[in-house]
């Protein structure tokens, strides 16, 4: 009988491996594989067709101290993520908080908010090229139109930036929907014990919508910052890093490096690079986050 | 293996074609537009017709081209027989990753009889091929707009060649604001110029003829020393700089963004001339509401052009390296393919240039104006530079250093002297001499 039940364990344990087995190989050969691979190429001079040599942290070293094409699109990542993620974020909360109202018609609402995260990134970028064409564009004529000198938007090395951190709002669809789930699970006896207690709408929106919105908004920031430090389609279909790398997105670059300058153990340092960057981010993130996130029904556990 | 190869023949054979199961099966991946994927298609067809032996198969990638074949590399998954651009083709040669052609030369006496501007050599006396067709740089042009100014068209004969100065005259006639004023007239508005003189881009072929023109380059002759910051260098820049900012005649890159393709540039009378490749006669012979020709360029001290065209290599990876030279002995055989006649491609072989006959079999047609003789024939055999992108050893990254440094030159934001004197330190360490050139 003992011996059956083992037997039969045995079996269950064998089925369900090999239930998972595609999961893990998947894991091994797709993720894990290629991280190895990309540490090791990081150590070594490959560029594609040409003979490779170990040359230990060389790349790290000329990255860290000569390269200045480095240093000006982690400059470009930075600038694009400290605009784009607060102002995404601030734009999504209140879309979300309009869209948490009881009004007619609002699931068409909801649909046309999360409508452009469906759209395919590339004809987004698309259509934002032509809505800064600086001359038949549609934003320059809307500034015309009332009057207003118009820009050269992505065309210029000072606006570029500012113009592509505008455009990153279109897409926070996801950001809305997840703020949304976030609202409609505040607990209504919290406004209730508020109006009791005489709260008007401030009140409860400061005291109790924003601090149980407080693990969202910690969710939601750590993932638009993933997200924006990976920013790329901008500058391979709009710009091309340009004008004078004013759009060099961190992994555009590395992209070039690796494909227009067949350049693979550079690129692979930077890549390691840029993981490093966002571990860091994360994890100073995460530290603060004791003081500032909430948790329903105390410490976090 | 047999069975194997009979397999694969089977899959891909198309219906009603014969297939032989003993074909040696070869692939050739290639870039372009429909139009010159159709001409390959057929040229393919044609081929496989001919050689039963072989069985090529085309692949064409519309795409990303450098980032496909790049991909490919690393992965040792290359195709046999494949359009390459020159730097990558000039790095991978000297890496010994292409197949050397010279050492066949005995076997196909055919490799040996081309224009010798067209060979690639990544070590003396050691060619891996040539560029797949000549194609240089002219200026095309709107006849109608020409007459109705009441100026002299561009000359077809490099020795006349127009000066800067005249040049800059007729690009100014050319130019028109919404009042019809010229530059240089009174009340003349640059703001609202609806008619430009003339239109460049901002790459190395609109710049480099020009800088070749007025002994100006990027390096001097054993590509090690930066000299873009040399008067004959700052020149150029300067002169095509003025030619957007100062004298109004050109459209600066911001607005070049808004407006369409060449053809349709000089059709809408945008503009009325533009510098372009040999290669777009086959746009502007389609185009059949523009009375269009071709001209050489303007010089600065003598009239040069540059050659601006891929190469088609054959992998040393490749398991049948006789039946890919018999593919690509046939593949841009003007006898076989169409592009020529249809102004795509300019043969390399040197009777297409010399022998009258030869020359009548390719360009006897409504692709190639009158003018094309001299301004394509003779400016391409007798004038054309290579340019550096197929000299400079380490051009992929030059080239990625440089085009940032140039755009503040084509945005107005420094003087030519400025931005090029600030890219030399940033050019001078990439710099790792020249590729051989016989």
């Amino acid at each position: 009988m003992k011996r059956q039940q083992s037997g039969m364990m045995r079996m269950e344990r064998n089925w369900g491996l090999l239930f998972a087995l595609p999961a893990i190989l998947g894991l091994l050969i797709f993720t894990i594989g290629p991280i190895t691979a990309s540490f090791i190429f990081s150590l070594t001079d490959w560029t594609i067709g040409g003979q490779m040599s170990f040359i230990g942290l060389e790349n790290y070293q000329t990255i860290l101290t000569k390269d200045t094409t480095f240093s000006q699109s982690m400059f470009v990542t930075t600038y694009y993520a400290l605009g784009s993620v607060p102002l995404g974020l601030t734009a999504a909360f209140i879309i979300a908080l309009l869209l948490n109202q009881k009004v007619k018609g609002l699931s068409i609402f909801r649909t046309i908010y999360y409508l452009p995260t469906i759209v395919p990134s590339i004809a987004n970028t698309m259509l934002w090229l032509w809505m800064f064409n600086p001359d038949f564009g549609l934003l320059n004529s809307l500034l015309e139109s009332v009057g207003l000198p118009g820009s050269k938007w992505i065309y210029d090395e000072s606006t570029a930036i500012p113009s592509l951190i505008m455009m990153s709002t279109w897409g926070i669809g996801n950001t809305v929907i997840i703020f949304l789930a976030g609202l409609q699970s505040v607990p209504t006896h919290l406004y209730e014990a508020a109006e009791v207690d005489g709260g008007n709408l401030w009140h409860k929106f400061f005291h109790i919508t924003i601090p149980s919105m407080t693990p969202t908004i910690f969710f939601n920031l750590v993932m638009s910052l993933i997200g924006t430090f990976q920013a790329f389609n901008q500058a391979y279909v709009m710009t091309n890093g340009g004008p004078n790398n004013a759009t060099l997105f961190y992994v555009f670059y590395l992209w070039r490096t690796a494909f227009t300058e067949t350049k693979i153990g550079y690129a692979s340092a930077l890549a390691w690079i840029l993981f490093f960057v966002i571990m860091v981010l994360t994890v100073l993130i995460f530290s603060t986050s004791k003081k500032w996130v909430h948790y329903e029904g105390g410490e976090r556990s | 293996m047999t069975a194997m190869l009979t397999g694969l023949a089977a899959c891909s054979g198309n219906a009603g074609e014969p297939v032989n199961p003993n074909a040696v099966e070869l692939k050739f991946m290639y870039w372009g537009s429909n139009d010159e994927k159709q001409a390959m298609e057929k040229m393919i067809q044609s081929f496989n017709a001919s050689h039963p032996n072989i069985r090529v198969k085309g692949e064409h990638v519309p795409g990303d081209y450098t980032t496909k074949i790049n991909t490919l590399m690393a992965a040792n998954q290359l195709p046999d027989i494949a359009y390459l651009g020159d730097s990558l083709t000039m790095k991978w040669a000297s890496e010994g990753r292409l197949l050397d052609l010279s050492s066949y030369y005995d076997e196909y006496p055919e490799l040996k009889n081309k224009l010798k501007s067209s060979y690639l050599y990544s070590e003396p006396g050691k060619s891996i091929g040539n560029y797949t067709a000549l194609e240089v740089m002219q200026l095309f042009y709107n006849k109608e707009l020409f007459t109705e100014a009441g100026v002299p068209v561009p000359p077809a004969d490099p020795q006349k060649a127009w000066t800067w100065d005249e040049f800059l005259e007729i690009a100014k006639k050319l130019t028109k604001d919404q009042n019809g004023k010229h530059p240089g007239e009174s009340g003349f508005d640059p703001k609202n110029i609806v008619q430009y003189g003339f239109a460049f881009g901002n790459d190395r072929s609109s710049w480099g003829p020009l800088l070749a023109s007025n002994g100006g380059a990027l390096t001097d002759k054993t590509g090690k020393k930066y000299t873009l910051n040399r008067p004959e260098s700052v020149e150029v820049f300067q002169k095509l700089q003025d030619l957007v900012f100062k004298e109004h005649v050109a459209p600066d890159l911001i607005q070049q963004q808004d407006m369409p393709s060449n053809t349709i540039r000089l059709q809408t009378r945008k503009v009325a001339m533009v510098v372009d490749g040999t290669w777009s006669l086959l746009d502007f012979s389609n185009n059949k509401q523009l009375q269009w020709s071709i001209g050489v360029l303007p010089k600065l001290k003598e009239p040069k052009t540059m050659i601006v065209a891929g190469a088609t290599v054959i992998f040393q990876s490749t398991k049948h390296p006789k039946e890919a030279l018999e593919f690509y002995l046939y593949h841009n055989n003007p006898e076989k393919v169409d592009l020529f006649k249809s102004g795509l491609w300019m043969p390399i072989e040197e009777k297409y240039y010399t022998d009258e006959q030869a020359i009548q079999s390719w360009t006897n047609n409504a692709a190639h104006p009158p003018e094309f003789r001299q301004a394509g024939i003779e400016y391409a055999r007798d004038y054309a530079i290579k340019p550096s992108t197929s000299t400079l050893r380490n051009w992929p990254d030059i080239g990625s250093k440089l085009t940032p440094g140039l755009d503040l030159i084509w945005t107005n934001k420094k003087t030519p002297q400025q931005a090029l004197d600030e890219l030399e330190p940033i050019i001078q360490p990439l710099l790792q001499g020249v590729y051989p050139d016989e």
